[in-house]
């Protein structure tokens, strides 16, 4: 009994936190919005009937939600070790090329096994990113944020390549590879949406990592090492063993989502493939507290965003990027829970009720806070 | 004169009582001694005095005007210097630079370094000090790091110096220098407050002791000379203790444990330089040294945790080879030098911290996942056999106090049945209590056959739990004796590299 | 023999071309890591130049405007990164990389609020090359030199000021005292926080000229992600180069030089997007085996009252 209310209130101070992050990204939005020109509430109201209103537009808030599964968890599943994969992006287009490659060029495959093969092909090339990275780092010491996003660069700029080149089928005008076996494509949910089966393996994957870190002792041994790397040695568990099982399955994870909106949306590799959802992994691990079931509803909650602004755009003049924007400002807020408590406590001085230490409860819940060491 | 007073000063850190209605006077030119154990509040009211803290409550008075410390800047501009016990030193910077920044002379927005050389130089030629300007504090013995310390607040003209623990990291022979350098303070007019909680240096250089216990002023003018060493520690912890008692061995037996030429190398250069020795079941084997002269090499090439240059080991009269993991599953316990930093993850529960490297044994695991119940269930006898005290065994580590955080620490290694323990430091910055708990169950793993090697650079400890001791200095063995044949003056200077023929000969 | 030269010439002139956004950048970056703050807000910082300077000069029709906007917003965004990181103690990777989600967030959205378009701003007034024909008249490096417009000199003198700052003045030698120990820094009377600020808003300010040079020096439009991870290869400058305004300077000669085989190589013997590669694989490089005997300054991520 006691058990359940410690982790109760332990979960629930990082749920506030998350909540309060969103409240406050939400309403600078409104803010931005506001000076933009706009009316904040009728933006708002749009946003939701447009995302929620309608069955169209609840198919496309969980199709909007699948890759954000995908790239939240990948971001958060390295971040188990304190490792920081900012390489989602890239991870993604690679596993997204390697799912289209398999897909198209392996023929006279079962759907059982075409699928299966298909889907594990991205997850394989984004794991072996993972591995270089962490292979850099150990071996090098270079630091996987720099190694990471200048591996995207890199990646996109291959793939685009591939795309407009080699692999480019002759009858096309725009970089794009050829269509993949109808073996090799998942199953639409809804017709004419792009809502596909991508989104019960996204779910899969959550709960899959949740198991492995709450439930194993590898997971108790990621655990140890993403809190005190040397506490990790002493006690005999390897730190480059640690770092290249969660980095391989980060970037595995991410590129699984490649090959799955290969596989579920867009049925081939094109450009442009990713809607920068790698970086927004980033805020929806952060909004999910870096917990692997909370991340399946922050990123459901940017889904309805983003599927409410898709909406919106074509009934008012407020612009799709401003999801992004909102997405930027919630990884701030969410990282700084002494700025909420901040916020938080301007309002107690006007005379509202007054709020618990949320960042002790924080640390309590999670134990997030990190060093920075320093090193790049 | 009465230079400084503070009256009922109280300070609390998150509804924790630090200082409780604390009185306290400084005289013009006197050395106090400023007594209590760890957690007594000794450096919290001296870093109110320095403006570090700002107390709850309490007044400060100055040569007899009340004043308002904000910040150092403002202790610093009355006159009050502080040296703090983790040096507040660049080690990337020069010793000069070192001293002057903050307060350095100018040409126009520009550094004049050339006139603060003189009046640096000037400093060091009035008081003695035997040091270079132009070299990088990194490359300074500790000894040499304090002495910019106490540099530092000389030139900025303080009056008052406070020394935080100053002979903590010093070997016998620095701390005598020190002590004619404060000596040499004393006369020139300055007042000086020692922080410490050895009763052995009060002795040797206070004019007068206050001592503080549990956050209250217990007395404020002791004369040392009117009391002894042992009515003193009474005051200080409120209680008869029992520290320094030896217990020797009673059945040492077989060799369990043989290092042979241990060479450890970092960067080129040898840091463990051909180590061999013994370690036989049911004896403390105690390394004595000055800290850095290769004791956390020698542990961590004999816990796995650094593969050595060169190294035969051989437990049980067989070799072992590997990495930490081996080494822990040959039931080799490691007790980590630094509990915080290597021993404990501070954000985990008690619970999870008690199986913390035994985690993948059987006991612990059912199939591919942990096993709740079992480590529950062993969490709780533990806390209960060791006395842990937590109010749950899912409370974080951090929530503990220090001796609480070691004991969990002990009761992790101690209850897997090791054969051979590797214990360093294992009472810092532990109180009283807890340091007679883990010397007692020390000795009484010892007594149950255990073979013990035991790091610390606390003399005192390894003098008193040793049964044999080794005396390490830059990496070498250079001498072995056994319990009670040196005295601490010897073995102090065995540490730091002197010839005991030579000196005792040239002396008596 | 001539064709030689002149292709050294083209090479040399947009060394220097390529390398004036890395230097101030870069310097920036030695600003912020020496007063202990983790600089991973550059890109951020350098979009947010980019994006205003453009503004800036949008509205004013004045490019030396535009200037000051890049340099103001680049402090806005660097403003962030302080009151997140040196204020509330966020992680300063966390807190680094909000500032580069928000600003390339608020570049896309105000492109479309401001303009109604995707992906670029209209075109604005720029800096041209510098009118000196005596600068032209120099042997060999003459022409080279004239070929490049006013800010690559500004960046000459900001890295021969920093410099100068960094190790010669009482004001330097504090702001390198709280990067390598806010702690002592702190107990010499010496404030800390308004060092750290000071330290990122310079890292803002610079970062924020390197982005309005791509935007108004190199082109005169912004475009969506010109900056092209040019605020993380700084980084790895600013630590290849010691920590140094000089060591960013070489640092940043020698990555320009590598950016500027690319127009020697594009669209001839290897496909664009193959040399384009190259500056993303010499970081990799770089940071991999270059920056092993640079040490960050000691204090960086520290805070003096923890």
């Amino acid at each position: 009994m006691k058990d359940l209310k410690r982790k109760f209130a332990a979960g629930l101070g990082s749920f506030k936190l998350s909540f309060f992050a969103l409240f406050f990204a939400l309403l600078t939005g409104a803010i931005a919005i506001a000076l933009s020109g706009y009316s904040p509430i009728e933006t708002y109201k749009a946003i939701i009937v447009g995302s929620l209103g309608s069955k169209q537009g609840i198919i496309l808030s969980l199709s909007s939600a699948t890759p954000l599964i995908f790239t939240g968890l990948a971001f958060a599943t390295a971040y188990k070790v304190k490792m920081i994969n900012i390489g989602a992006e890239g991870q993604l287009y690679l596993g997204a090329m390697a799912g289209a490659v398999v897909g198209a060029y392996i023929t006279g495959l079962p759907r059982l096994v075409h699928i299966p093969l298909t889907l594990l092909s991205g997850a394989l090339v984004g794991g072996l990113i993972g591995i270089l990275v962490v292979f850099l780092k150990v071996k090098f010491g270079a630091s996987e944020i720099i190694t990471t996003i200048m591996l995207n660069e890199i990646i996109l700029l291959f793939t685009s390549y591939l795309s407009s080149g080699p692999l480019k089928p002759e009858d096309s005008v725009i970089p794009q590879t050829h269509v993949i076996q109808e073996t090799a494509q998942l199953t639409r949910l809804a017709p004419r949406s792009q809502l596909s089966s991508a989104i019960f393996i996204a779910i899969a994957a959550a709960v899959l990592i949740h198991i492995l870190i709450k439930k194993t002792p590898l997971g108790y041994e990621i655990q140890v090492t993403g809190l005190n790397r040397r506490a990790a040695e002493t006690a005999g568990i390897s730190i480059t063993k640690m770092y290249l099982i969660t980095f391989f399955l980060s970037g595995a994870i991410a590129g699984l989502c490649g090959s799955s909106l290969v596989m579920g949306v867009n049925r081939r590799f094109v450009e442009g493939i990713s809607a920068n959802y790698g970086y927004s992994g980033i805020s929806v691990a952060a909004l999910g507290a870096y917990n692997p079931l909370s991340i399946i509803f922050s990123a459901t909650l940017f889904g309805i965003l983003k599927s409410g602004a898709i909406t919106l755009n074509r009934t008012t003049a407020v612009p799709i990027e401003f999801v992004d924007a909102i997405q930027a400002v919630v990884v701030a807020y969410v990282a700084a829970p002494r700025l909420i408590e901040a916020v938080l406590s301007l309002k107690n001085k006007i005379g509202l009720k007054k709020e618990k230490s949320l960042n002790r409860q924080q640390n309590l819940a999670e134990g997030e806070v990190i060093k920075d060491d320093g090193n790049i | 004169m009465e230079l400084i007073k503070m009256t009922n000063i109280s300070k609390y850190f998150h509804h924790v009582v630090a200082l409780d209605g604390v009185d306290f006077y400084l005289n013009k030119g006197e050395i106090l001694s400023l007594l209590g154990e760890n957690g007594a509040g000794k450096t919290t009211l001296m870093k109110i005095l320095y403006g570090m803290i700002s107390p709850d409550s309490g007044e400060i008075y100055y040569k007899g005007q009340k004043v308002n410390f904000h910040r150092p800047l403002d202790a610093i501009n009355m006159g009050i210097g502080m040296v703090h016990q983790h040096f507040m030193l660049v080690p990337a910077f020069t010793v000069l630079e070192n001293i002057v920044a903050g307060a350095e002379p100018s040409k126009g927005i520009f550094l004049d370094i050339e006139k603060a050389r003189e009046e640096v130089g000037e400093l060091i030629r009035r008081f003695n000090f035997n040091i270079s300007l132009d070299d990088k504090v990194e490359r300074l013995s500790v000894g040499e790091q304090q002495r910019v310390e106490i540099l530092k607040a000389l030139y900025r003209k303080a009056e008052v110096l406070i020394l935080d623990e100053p002979t903590a990291v010093l070997t016998p022979t620095e701390v005598d220098e020190i002590f004619v350098i404060l000596d040499e303070l004393r006369k020139e007019g300055c007042s000086i407050v020692i922080i410490t909680h050895k009763l052995k240096e009060t002795f040797a250089i206070a004019d007068r002791i206050s001592v503080l216990r549990d956050g209250k002023m217990i007395a404020n003018n002791v004369d040392p000379k009117k009391l002894s060493e042992n009515e003193l520690s009474k005051m200080m912890v409120g209680r008869e203790i029992n520290l320094g008692v030896k217990r020797p061995a009673k059945n040492i037996g077989k060799v369990r444990l043989r290092v042979k030429n241990l060479v450890v190398k970092d960067g080129g250069r040898k840091k463990v330089d051909n180590v061999s020795f013994d370690l036989r079941d049911g004896e403390i084997l105690g390394i004595a040294g000055v800290e850095g002269n290769g004791q956390t090499e020698l542990i961590e090439a004999l816990t796995g945790l650094r593969r050595p240059e060169s190294m035969e080991l051989e437990l049980n009269g067989k070799k072992l080879e590997g990495d930490a993991n081996t080494f822990l599953r040959n039931k080799i316990g490691h007790v980590p030098e630094d509990r915080l930093a290597m021993g404990l993850v501070k954000e985990m529960s008690v619970k999870k911290n008690l199986i913390l490297g035994y985690h993948r044994e059987e006991d612990f695991c059912k199939n591919i996942f942990l096993d709740e119940k079992n480590i529950e269930k062993y969490a709780e006898d533990l806390k209960a056999k060791y006395g842990i005290k937590a109010s749950h065994i899912e409370d974080p580590i951090s929530a503990l106090s220090g001796g609480n955080q070691q004991k969990v620490v002990i009761a992790r290694t101690f209850s897997r049945d090791p054969d051979v323990l590797i214990v360093a430091h294992p009472t810092r910055g532990v109180d009283v209590g807890a340091i007679e708990y883990i010397h007692g169950k020390l000795l009484e793993l010892r007594d149950r056959g255990k073979a013990i090697l035991l790091i610390s650079a606390d003399l005192d400890e390894v003098m008193t739990l040793s049964d044999r001791i080794l005396v390490l200095y830059e990496g070498k063995i250079v001498r072995e004796c056994q319990q009670g044949e040196l005295s601490d003056v010897e073995l102090g200077l065995l540490m730091t590299g002197g010839n005991l023929e030579m000196a005792l000969g040239g002396e008596i | 023999m001539m064709e030689i030269f002149n292709i050294l010439e083209i090479i040399i002139t947009s060394t220097l071309r390529m390398s004036v956004p890395l230097i101030l950048a870069s310097t920036g970056a030695t600003f912020s890591m020496r007063s202990g703050v983790s600089d991973l807000g550059c890109e951020g910082m350098m979009i947010g130049g980019a994006f205003f300077g453009v503004l800036g000069s949008y509205i004013f029709d004045n490019a030396w405007i535009g200037l000051l906007f890049a340099a103001l917003f680049g402090m806005l965004f660097a403003l962030q990164h302080a009151v997140l990181h040196v204020t509330f103690k966020v992680n300063a990777t966390l807190s680094g990389m909000s500032v580069n989600l928000l600003s390339a967030a608020t570049a896309t959205l105000l492109l479309q609020i401001i303009w109604g378009r995707h992906g670029n701003s209209p075109r604005v007034s720029a800096f041209s090359k510098i009118q000196a024909d005596w600068l032209k008249k120099l042997p060999v490096i003459g022409e080279m030199l004239a070929e490049q417009n006013i800010l690559f000199y500004l960046s000459l003198v900001i890295v021969i000021l920093a410099w100068i700052y960094m190790f010669k003045t009482n004001s330097g030698l504090r702001l390198r005292m709280v990067g390598e120990n806010p702690q002592a820094a702190n107990t010499v009377g010496i404030n800390v926080v308004a060092y750290k600020y000071f330290g990122v808003l310079m890292c803002g300010l610079l970062c924020g000229l390197g982005g309005a040079y791509l935007s108004l020096g190199q082109l005169n439009i912004f475009v969506d992600g010109m900056t092209g991870g040019r605020g993380y290869i700084a980084i790895v400058i600013n630590a290849f180069g010691g920590f140094s305004p000089i060591g960013s300077l070489l640092g940043s000669l020698f990555f320009g030089f590598f950016e500027s085989l690319q127009t020697i190589f594009q669209g001839k013997l290897i496909p664009s997007n193959i040399v384009r590669m190259m500056p993303y694989i010499l970081t990799i490089i770089v940071l991999s085996i270059g920056i092993r005997s640079s040490k960050a300054p000691a204090g960086v991520g520290k805070y003096h009252d923890e």
